[in-house]
């Protein structure tokens, strides 16, 4: 059972666990956004390069 | 419109790349150790793919739209963003490319190498056959349910994605060699772009945004996460020393 749930994790969240965070993160305060009536259509569209963005310079200099 | 048209797409991109990949080693069984057990494995594993999808389908299109495109927005996203990162760093230099002839060679020797099964049929080929093209199906099979349960079609996903595989699989019969001419870093490096745009856009809707131009807001995603992605590539590809 351990293994298939290790398995199913890293088939959704792969070699950056932190991209997977990130992006959690941005759609949570996208949400929060929403229902606060804001007009948050932008906000994923600008998380998801920053914070892919953190990840690729991360592992470039590793 | 603009949507089937990209999901057929994607659906055919991912298809193509997973199955050239374990057409390879397919190649590799059947050139060393003959051909019936390996397409009797790969036909088990494709009729099981077609199986998982034609059952999970449904299913999947009960689920409320919202849910469904926040959920599996959600996953899309980080699915599409684990190819677009690996084939940034690769198209960078930052990471090896997948060698299909090398990959060939290795499973070649290794074919070579394992005994014959004395039964009717060779067991190492065609598991080995059915796992590879079940594990790389798998991936398919995914992105197949979870892009045409968003897009409301399932069955145009799954047709584009078995367009692919006959499509590679002719190409390999006629060829009978790895298909090492295929872009294959290219391919996932686009693959990830509209698995990204799509999930992004699903996600976003999901969580109760209005996409200004609503479908046309895909087609603009697909654009500047492709313009993005390659911005970083060339930001990461080492600079040339000057001599």
């Amino acid at each position: 059972m351990r293994r298939f749930v290790a398995a199913v994790v890293d088939f959704v969240v792969g070699d950056d666990v932190w991209v997977a965070v990130g992006i959690v993160a941005a759609i949570a305060a996208t949400a929060l956004a929403a229902h606060e009536g804001l007009d948050a259509w932008w906000l994923l569209g600008a998380a998801v390069p920053l914070v892919v963005g953190v990840s690729l310079f991360r592992a470039a200099s590793a | 419109m603009t949507g089937d048209l990209l999901l057929v797409l994607g659906a055919a991109l991912a298809s193509g790349v997973e199955m050239v990949e374990a057409t390879t080693i397919v190649l590799a069984l059947g050139v060393s150790r003959g051909w019936r057990a390996p397409l009797l494995g790969t036909a088990t594993a494709l009729g099981v793919l077609a199986a998982a999808t034609a059952a999970l389908g449904p299913a999947l299109e009960r689920i409320p739209i919202d849910s469904l495109r926040l959920v599996v927005g959600t996953l899309v996203l980080l699915f599409g963003l684990q190819w677009l990162r690996k084939a940034i760093l690769r198209a960078a230099g930052k990471l090896p490319k997948h060698d299909e002839e090398a990959a060939f060679a290795e499973e070649l020797e290794r074919a070579r190498a394992t005994g014959q099964d004395k039964g009717p049929l060779d067991g190492y080929s065609f598991t080995l056959a059915f796992k590879s093209v079940l594990l790389e199906g798998l991936e398919v099979v995914f992105i197949v349910l979870t892009l045409g349960a968003n897009q409301g079609s399932i069955p145009l996903a799954a047709i584009g994605a078995a367009a692919a595989v006959v499509v590679v699989g002719v190409a390999a019969v006629f060829v009978r060699h790895p298909l090492s001419r295929v872009p294959e870093n290219a391919l996932k490096f686009g693959v990830g772009v509209m698995l990204t745009a799509f999930g992004t856009f699903w996600a976003a809707e999901g969580a109760g945004v209005h996409w200004p131009g609503e479908d046309a807001a895909l087609l603009a995603l697909v654009a500047l996460t492709a313009a993005w992605s390659l911005a970083f590539v060339r930001v990461l590809r080492p600079q040339p020393v000057p001599a």
